[in-house]
């Protein structure tokens, strides 16, 4: 998703912001580019990565100046469609991260007012618009200017000869960086701190003014103050600590992430499970939202919730909830969202709120915007996530989920216990499946050669399926469907031939018996089968072509283990394929658009 | 002397089963990785610039150490695809390295004093020590401070003064790493090309892991130093005495009896009525169950033991389930390894993930190789290579 950065002070600020750029190439992008007021207005900006943009744009003078990575929304990736936009007199730049809704009116209307466009962007309005206010006072004819936009943006305005930048967000992250005789705006907390670990994050309809050593932020004509936070996590735990990429790094990462969650929350197995009598008696059914990776983990509590706790549960496509939202009274919403920003998951917690019921959000970035406006926010320790296919945080998101059901369990003290006394081996199981990281290399290596694949799970283990397949598109660009194991012969299966492969997810419980029928109906439609059992599952072993085998677990954790192994061959697939595994292409890290 | 190049590519093969998924760099030893301590005791003396040299199953370690954030230093990985020697580990480093640079191995554990004392010594140099048993070292041969000449594991040892493989360079090494695999190689033709090199013997810690049960030397040398400190809940009537250390989010039960020195991570569910004797170290997210006697060990994470067990001068890597009223107490062994017989007095060491069920007696020196399955009651001994299940 776009990026913006902003930087005002006394050093030379070209390459601190190219600085800043890279660290926002995370979000995805496909253009980027950066402004300078200095002696005279300085642009360059072009479709191509920032690496090449610090070294192709001149060296520009200034100690102020703006910066962005452009992810396409409207118009095509190209030089004129990147940011950072000017007005008609060039002495305006604007870097915008959203959609402006009512783009297409106001362009015609400033139009026929007598502006000229150079870019297709919604964005350009904004510095047309705020051009068109401008009366001497740059914050006032950017209030103005924003009154007459309808959607969400994080903007950051530079005016020629004007030693300040203005700063707005409505439904789009931003943040203030708080340095020493100087300061920094951006998207997200990773891209400033190599600089500083002080931060204020700006609420919806804030608007700030920011000096090298002052910053002033209005709401509704009001200056109020913002309170300071501290950043714990270092710039180094978004370095990629010896691994090549950072997904690698993320997917080793899990054991501590899994450790650390449940230092943190189960250190006594009695008061997890007495968290059962505090669980609220008006709570009639559960409803889990998320979209991508974090639908899959909600369907996988669905699941658990069935599991452990016994009332109605349903999980839902956060970006779908809204059209069909009824009856939420009484109903437990629990939204997941990695990133806090997600605008679907946002719209569906405010509409949740809305129809009356509670909502607790599990995120993995503290103070996002989901943690401010949901009843009750529980972080994920998973650290900061680089890799735009998500893999711990996903893994973060089920321990959340594991303790959230069991805190609300019905399930009886015995089976809870049991559960317990197995979640403390998770860790360890899934470190197994990291060591078994050459054999499935060899999986993936075999993987890497075919062009459509298919996985295929039955009960707890379908979202599974789903998630397999997400990360094998994502990051290895094989055409991967995901499904549940009986649908595959309701229409599938006139794919299915020697060039497709299905991966099968085998769990020795109730399913067992039903995917062991399914894998004979694949196989005698002639396309190989990789297995994923557990150690010691002979019967799988006569059947598939390969078998990648994980430890032995309880059935409610098969998705933890199954899940990494997954994650493993989607990225060596990727990797014999030569693809940019930390950035694919056209996606974004943290989808703030809807 | 600002940077320091540790040599951590090595697998020690007679550490396994510990080392069969993890380079021994990274066996923990006081709840950390013995490269840890390495590095925290250069980054005590100043030496913050650290080049690992990493190879087998490096991936553990890059998810120790990380950019070396938590150590307080900057580390740059170089890789040996091959451990073929020392010498040729250090060369992989050279396009990274300063003018002058110490050399250590990431599997010695040595504390900051000795560090200190040996980075005033002139390139090049090299950190010897005197020993009772030298035989299974370099063994160097010295003419006042210079050195003469340094002989692998000999047969009849001239000197008890041997090679501790901590090395102060200068960039003029790398002219003799080229033809020669190991580092001692490449000092004696620099020496026999009319070159001096320096030794210097140096008080304070210094030792080597090379077998299984050097894992609980180590551990109860690092214990020696540990401070008191308590970050978890210590319910009524426990008793710590000396040097404890508890991790954040353990719990101590009631009529639990701890004397120090002990390390107890986080997380951890410990007791009631256990009873943790000195030198022993317990790591993150390890329930130990009421009855239990705890001594001088070093039990690895995520691991549970069943009520009313004994263990003692044993090693119990990640992952372990032990059931109720295991037995490992310590006594002479007879070990062999690599087809020597080792006469040592040890307990148990369990590789990782096993799961033992109540009631297995475990005889002195018993080696259980990882992910092993021992049914109840059963009656162990020897060594039992990976995945074994006895029935």
């Amino acid at each position: 998703m776009c990026g913006i950065i902003g930087y005002i002070g006394e050093r030379q600020a070209q390459p601190i912001l190219l600085g800043c750029l890279a660290k926002l190439e995370y979000r995805g992008y496909d253009s980027c580019g950066i402004a300078l007021a200095g002696s005279s207005f300085q642009v360059y900006k072009d479709a191509i990565r920032v690496g090449e943009l610090a070294k192709a744009s001149p060296r520009f003078q200034g100690t102020i100046g703006i910066g962005h990575t452009r992810w396409a929304t409207h118009g095509e990736p190209s030089q004129t469609n990147a940011h950072p936009h000017c007005d008609c007199t060039g002495k305006i730049a604007v870097v915008h991260n959203g959609i402006i809704h009512d783009y297409q009116s106001l362009k015609q209307q400033l139009i026929a007012e007598g502006h000229k466009f150079a870019s297709e962007t919604d964005t350009e309005v904004i510095s047309h618009l705020i051009e068109k206010h401008y009366q001497g006072d740059l914050e006032k004819a950017v209030v103005t200017a924003l009154r007459e936009i309808e959607g969400s943006y994080a903007i950051i305005v530079l005016m020629m000869g004007d030693p300040k930048l203005i700063v707005a967000r409505k439904d789009s992250p931003l943040i203030i960086g708080i340095g020493d005789r100087e300061n920094f705006i951006a998207s997200d907390v990773p891209a400033i701190l190599d600089y500083t670990n002080r931060v204020i994050y700006l609420e919806d309809d804030d608007i700030g003014v920011i000096n090298s050593n002052s910053i002033k932020v209005r709401r509704n004509d009001k200056i109020i103050s913002r309170e300071e936070h501290k950043i714990l996590w270092s710039a180094a735990q978004a370095q990629k600590g010896g691994y090549e990429h950072f997904m690698l790094k993320e997917i080793h990462e899990q054991p501590k992430v899994i450790r650390d969650t449940l230092v943190g929350w189960v250190p006594l197995t009695e008061e997890a499970t007495d968290c059962t009598t505090t669980s609220d008696e008006n709570v009639e059914s559960i409803l889990i939202l998320g979209c991508g990776t974090s639908y899959h983990a909600a369907m996988i509590g669905k699941y658990l919730a069935k599991e452990l706790v016994g009332i109605p549960v349903r999980a839902e496509l956060a970006a779908e909830f809204s059209y069909h939202s009824q009856g939420l009274a009484r109903t437990m919403t629990i939204a997941l969202t990695q990133s806090g920003e997600t605008a679907d998951v946002l719209i569906a917690i405010r509409r949740a709120k809305e129809g009356g019921g509670k909502v607790i959000t599990i995120s993995n970035v503290v103070g996002s915007t989901a943690s401010r406006i949901t009843n009750q926010t529980i972080y994920t320790r998973a650290g900061p996530e680089i890799s735009v296919a998500a893999t711990k945080s996903f893994i973060a998101q089920l321990m959340a989920l594991y303790w959230l059901m069991m805190s609300y369990s019905k399930a009886d003290a015995r089976r809870l216990a049991d559960i317990l006394f197995e979640l403390r081996q998770i860790p360890s199981k899934v470190q197994q499946v990291l060591d078994n990281e050459d054999n499935i290399l060899e999986h993936a290596k075999y993987l890497s050669a075919y062009e459509n694949v298919f996985f295929i799970g039955r009960g707890i283990n379908y979202p599974v399926a789903l998630e397999g397949a997400l990360k094998l598109k994502e990051v290895s660009y094989i055409h991967a469907e995901g499904y549940a194991a009986g649908e595959l012969k309701h229409g599938p299966f006139a794919l299915l031939g020697s060039d497709t492969p299905v991966i099968a997810i085998v769990t020795q419980d109730s399913t067992l018996k039903a995917m062991l029928t399914n894998i004979k109906e694949i196989k005698s439609r002639k396309a190989p089968v990789i297995a994923l059992a557990e150690e010691g599952c002979e019967a799988v072993e006569e059947l598939a072509n390969e078998v990648i085998t994980v430890p032995r677990v309880d059935t409610v954790f098969s998705p933890v283990v199954n899940t990494v192994a997954l994650q493993l061959l989607a990225y060596y697939t990727a990797k014999h394929r030569g693809c940019p595994i930390d950035f694919p292409r056209n996606l974004a890290k943290s989808v703030t658009v809807e | 002397m600002k940077q320091a190049v540790i040599l951590a590519a090595g697998e020690g093969q007679r550490l396994r089963p510990f080392t069969v998924t993890k380079p021994k760099a990274v066996l923990s030893i006081a709840d950390k990785p013995i490269l840890g301590h390495v590095v925290e005791a250069l980054a005590q003396n100043g030496i913050r610039n650290i080049i690992i040299v990493v190879g087998y199953k490096k991936g553990q370690l890059f998810d120790y150490m990380g950019s070396g954030e938590q150590f307080g230093v900057d580390i740059t990985y170089v890789t040996q695809e091959r451990q073929l020697g020392t010498a040729h580990a250090l060369a992989q480093a050279e396009a990274a390295t300063e003018d002058e640079f110490l050399v250590l191995p990431g599997d010695n554990l040595i504390d900051a004093d000795t560090i200190a004392q040996f980075v005033s010594v002139k390139p090049e140099a090299v950190l010897v020590k005197e020993v009772a048993n030298p035989a299974r070292y370099g063994v160097v041969s010295i003419d006042g401070d210079t050195i003469k000449e340094i002989v692998e594991k000999p047969e009849e040892a001239k000197t008890n003064i041997i090679n501790t493989g901590i090395y102060a360079f200068t960039k003029g090494i790398f002219r003799f790493t080229e033809a020669e695999l190991d580092i001692p190689d490449a000092l004696n033709s620099m020496i026999a090309q009319g070159y001096s090199v320096n030794a210097r013997e140096v008080g304070g810690t210094w030792l080597d892991v090379v077998y299984p049960w050097d894992i609980l030397s180590l551990n109860d040398a690092v214990l020696r130093q540990i401070p008191v400190s308590s970050g978890g809940i210590i319910e009524k009537g426990v008793s710590l005495k000396g040097s404890v250390s508890v991790g954040k989010d353990t719990v101590i039960r009631s009529n639990s009896y701890i004397t120090g020195p002990v390390v107890i991570g986080e997380g951890c569910d410990i007791g009631p009525n256990t009873c943790i004797s000195p030198a022993t170290s317990i790591g993150n997210n390890v329930v130990i169950s009421p009855f239990t006697q705890i001594k001088n060990s070093v039990i690895d994470d995520d691991i549970n033991i069943g009520p009313g067990s004994i263990i003692q001068h044993s090693i119990i890597d990640n992952g372990c389930v032990i059931g109720a009223h295991f037995i490992a107490s310590s006594g002479a062994a007879e070990i062999k390894i690599d087809n020597e017989h080792y006469v040592v007095n040890v307990g148990a060491m369990l590789g990782e993930d096993c799961s033992l069920g109540n009631g297995v007696v475990a005889q002195p020196g018993v080696i259980v190789g990882n992910y092993s399955q021992i049914q109840a009651l059963k009656l162990i001994g020897g060594r039992l290579p990976d995945r074994s299940l006895v029935v």
